[in-house]
């Protein structure tokens, strides 16, 4: 048989294993964003800084602004990547993503109604955020059951789009009423993790542990309900339970990174395209390629966000708006939109 | 004999409509911090009676209510073309992503990058690139279909992002005075864009009412509208050219007021007969629902004034998420 | 293959008539139709048939203007027809395409009354004349009592009646017919095929693409028949059908017997080998 060495895996066709290229990614983007940013602090001195030299105030940049910025970027990448995996395995829909759905744009809401009632620490917020996101993802579910959005997976998008739309309009209303609430998160609702504190990422910290343990949990049942609800209860799984495992995480995930860096869209979409691009249908591989990849690309938008208008800093909402708006298109024109 | 018939069920859906808007627009003169009583509307706008209610309603609410009529009109009136085209309901511009892509364009000639133009052309730029840029991404399918939706999705996500870029990098004074523009409001209103939408409506509704005859064809498959006669690509491209004149001019002044667009000509085709697609019924029941948006904009919060197009988005997005939620219906392809 | 049924050019000199010379058609890159001669016979039924893909539907849409040739020419009155103005096209050749949908809620009426659009001016007045032709429709596809009925409420027979009457509205001397008795039940389709025949009787040149052979048969003057994008066979039905041009066609055996009642073939013995 002569085509015998055609028949590949998806990974033994990759020239490079993608795993450890996605992990140096990572580990590259996190070095540019503590050497890059807005303020004076070049490259140079903060590779000082990093190297044990380099002035004091170099030293604060580095250690007191970027680096409490890199760990909230990773986390945020990483949160929003896995829940976007997740979510879009869930609802067999590769557009299904948490910003894009509505999930994110509840836990804004939800933080500003807050917010508006008078709440300020941040573990409060990450509760509030996380109890939105919970309220945002099962309405979620609950239109995957309803017959108009079940099969199409542009309605549901749609759908959840205008939801967004509809969040923001009322959040835009809580701004206008009340001054102090607005300036408190005037910049925090287009997307940006500007000036969080370690104390922040602390604060939401336990709760994404949480969500992790979760994922690791349903991460086997989740892909053997990628068979169909029949076959995951032939080999032995409950899909209800698998289903609200799965929510529950996203929910916590979606609502952590709300908390730390307002509602980003499309930073879900982007990441799990490309893992599922280079690991295949299988979504444990898909998540593990996620895991590197997510951060690694909240990364470079936060770098952006800093270097492109530097002085000034972009929100970095709007760098993941730039960036996950052409994977949209690409899904799209990729022919029929495949559903997973 | 059925011709009067349908002839008189049109007329008496313009007839209401157009009442229905004659009454927004006296509410909307009438009322507001200042009330003016109902009889004394009447002196104020021939500019007789109380000095204080002629300079209310001539000077402030009046070019207020007609540049609201207006840009309602318009925003209709494009919605209802490009539903007809693309036979699809959801295919409004603001779902498209003509109405942020001309936002963008405006805002860049307001906040200062150089470009001096106008708003006015430079939404209609916005517009038309968008409207390009969405047909040329949905491929062979053209108009047709849901990659042109998200298409557009896609481009109105590039554009309010790019928006927002433009405002973080102007003075946050100039930021604040073009947000409450950017969710769409009759504030930031400039005299010439009105004029200028003022003109571009009349020439797009009679273009529309031209095409009248043939866009009714649309409504069946394409080879039914070709064997009566219906040139397609014509037709598509001089609708859709009107549809993006009426949406940028509209942009131009009120900013991006979404749902309209999809909200009146639904209302229209309720009230109207099928069979004909119903342009001036859209166009009336658009300038309608401007009006007592803004007005209910005025009112609810007073003295806080909320940007009309917050009170379409939240009025209107139960009513598309109805749409997307009840199963299968016909129109959405 | 011989055309028995030839006609004399100037039996019906003031019928258009409808022809294509080397026609090719194709949906994207590939090929559906090439270099395919044909002349629709004046005054006739003439039925399209053959097996799934072979292009039957696309010939028709070709025929119709809706599907542009990829090389070659649809002759109306010996004139290229994309080179015609589509509404005089429309006056002189009306289609009923397949799946036909109309707008909630349109009524039999509401329906008719776009077939005199291509006749309409700018200003569209609407005529004592094209009531006159509309109230003549409706009685000719006996739709009489259902005119103000939304289509959505007709039977599946009802709805392709109305369809027709819109052609018939049209009055066209040319009518195109895709399947028109597709997902119509026996009676139904019999309804259908006796109001086709009806107007040809009343001179009107048809073309029709029929998916039952029998029905073909019964029902056409001329057949078509048509395999992978060529015509394998053209002619009377009585004059063409035989079990080796059904076998080249559909792949089955079988053999014809002549109806009694009015000498149409009929296929028996229907069978996949010998």
């Amino acid at each position: 048989m002569t085509d015998y060495a055609c028949q590949r895996t998806p990974e033994s066709r990759a020239l490079v294993p993608p795993l450890p290229v996605a992990v140096f990614f990572a580990l590259a983007a996190a070095m540019a964003s503590l050497l890059w940013g807005a303020g004076p602090v070049g490259p140079l001195e903060a590779w000082q800084v990093l190297t044990g030299s380099g002035g004091d105030e170099a030293r604060f940049v580095v250690m007191e602004l970027r680096l409490p910025r890199m760990a909230t970027a990773m986390a945020t990448g990483l949160a929003l990547a896995v829940a976007g995996a997740l979510l879009q395995a869930l609802t067999r829909n590769p557009l299904a993503e948490p910003g894009l759905l509505g999930v994110s744009g509840g836990s804004a809401f939800a933080v500003t109604l807050a917010i508006l009632l008078g709440a300020s620490s941040a573990t409060m917020t990450t509760l509030v955020a996380q109890a939105g996101a919970l309220a945002g993802c099962s309405l979620v579910m609950l239109a995957t059951r309803s017959r108009g959005l079940a099969a199409d997976p542009v309605r549901l998008v749609l759908a959840g789009a205008t939801v967004t739309g509809l969040l923001l309009s009322l959040t835009s209303v809580m701004m206008l009423a009340d001054q102090r609430a607005a300036d408190e998160i005037r910049f925090w609702i287009t997307g940006s993790i500007a000036g969080t504190s370690l104390a922040d990422l602390v604060a939401v910290l336990p709760s994404m542990a949480l969500a992790g343990v979760l994922v690791v949990i349903v991460a086997s049942p989740l892909a053997a309900l990628s068979l169909g609800e029949r076959a995951a209860m032939g080999l032995g799984h409950r899909p209800g339970r698998i289903r609200a495992l799965v929510v529950v995480s996203v929910a916590l995930l979606v609502g952590g990174a709300t908390a730390l860096a307002g509602p980003l869209v499309f930073a879900g979409l982007v990441v799990p395209f490309i893992a599922r691009a280079l690991a295949g249908p299988d979504i444990r591989k898909t998540l593990r390629l996620c895991l590197p990849i997510g951060p690694g690309m909240i990364l470079v938008a936060d770098t952006l966000a800093r270097v492109i208008g530097a002085p000034a800093e972009l929100p970095l909402g709007v760098i993941t708006a730039m960036l996950g708006a052409p994977v949209l298109l690409i899904i799209v024109r990729s022919g029929r939109i495949p559903t997973l | 004999m059925s011709e009067l018939l349908i002839q008189h069920r049109n007329i008496a859906a313009n007839l209401v409509l157009a009442a229905t808007l004659s009454l927004a627009m006296a509410m909307a003169l009438a009322l507001g911090t200042v009330s003016v009583p109902l009889d004394g509307l009447w002196d104020a706008l021939l500019g007789q009676g109380n000095a204080m209610h002629r300079f209310v309603v001539q000077e402030l609410r009046l070019p207020r209510v007609l540049a609201g009529a207006l840009t309602g009109a318009a925003f209709a009136l494009a919605g209802c073309l490009m539903q007809t085209v693309a036979r699809n309901r959801l295919a409004t511009p603001g779902i498209i992503g003509i109405d942020n892509a001309a936002t963008a364009f405006a805002v860049a000639s307001v906040v200062g990058t150089g470009i001096s133009l106008a708003p006015s052309a430079m939404a209609l730029g916005g517009a038309a690139t968008a409207t390009a840029l969405a047909f040329g991404l949905a491929g062979a399918n053209g108009t047709r279909g849901y990659r042109f939706i998200i298409a557009g999705l896609g481009i109105g996500a590039i554009a309010g992002a790019t928006t927002q870029v433009m405002l973080s990098r102007v003075a946050i004074d100039a930021a604040n005075a073009a947000f409450p523009w950017t969710v769409g409001s009759l504030n930031a209103r400039s005299a010439t864009a009105v004029s200028v939408l003022a003109v571009g409506l009349v020439t797009g509704w009679i273009a529309a009412l031209l095409l009248g005859p043939s866009l009714n064809t649309l409504q069946f498959s394409d080879p039914v509208a070709i064997n009566l006669g219906t040139q397609l690509k014509r037709v598509r491209t001089l609708s859709l050219a009107c549809a993006v004149l009426l949406t940028g001019l509209a942009v131009a002044v009120a900013g991006p007021v979404g749902m309209i667009a999809l909200l009146a000509p639904e209302l229209a085709r309720a009230l109207s007969r099928p069979g004909r697609v119903p342009l001036t019924a859209s166009a009336l029941a658009g300038a309608g629902f401007m009006v007592t948006a803004d007005l209910a904009g005025r009112l609810l919060l007073a003295p806080l004034e909320l940007p009309v197009g917050l009170i379409t988005a939240i009025v209107g997005a139960p009513y598309l998420i109805w749409i997307l939620v009840k199963p299968s219906s016909r129109s959405l392809t | 293959m011989s055309q028995p049924h030839a006609l004399p050019a100037n039996d019906h000199s003031e019928q258009p008539g409808l022809a294509v010379q080397a026609l090719s058609l194709a949906h994207g890159r590939h090929p559906v139709i090439d270099a395919l001669d044909l002349e629709l016979p004046p005054g006739k039924v003439t039925a399209i048939v053959g097996p799934n893909g072979c292009g039957k539907s696309t010939l028709l849409n070709g025929l119709a203007r809706v599907h542009a040739p990829a090389g070659g020419a649809v002759l109306l009155d010996g004139r290229d027809i994309h080179t015609l103005p589509s509404r005089e096209v429309a006056r002189q050749l009306a289609l009923l395409p397949q799946d036909n949908t109309a707008p909630e809620g349109l009524t039999v009426t509401d329906l008719i009354r776009f077939g005199r659009q291509p006749h309409q001016g700018f200003l569209r007045r609407w005529t004592e004349q094209d009531q006159a032709i509309l109230d003549q429709a409706l009685a000719a596809a006996d739709l009489d009592d259902l005119a103000d009925r939304p289509l959505d409420t007709l039977s599946g027979g009802q709805r392709q009646r109305a369809w027709i009457a819109m052609s018939i509205a049209q009055q066209t001397p040319l009518l195109l017919l895709d399947e028109p008795t597709s997902a119509l039940d026996l009676g139904h389709q019999i309804e259908v095929f006796e109001l086709i025949r009806q107007l040809a009787g009343q001179g009107k040149t048809i073309a029709m693409v029929v998916h039952d052979l029998v029905s073909a048969c019964r029902y056409a003057d001329h057949l078509v028949a048509m395999a992978d994008g060529q015509i394998l066979a053209r002619g009377a039905p009585s004059d063409i059908l035989d079990p080796a041009l059904i076998h080249h066609l559909y792949g089955v055996h079988c053999d014809i017997l002549q109806d009694p009642a009015d000498g149409t073939p009929v296929l028996v013995n229907l069978r996949k080998s010998l």
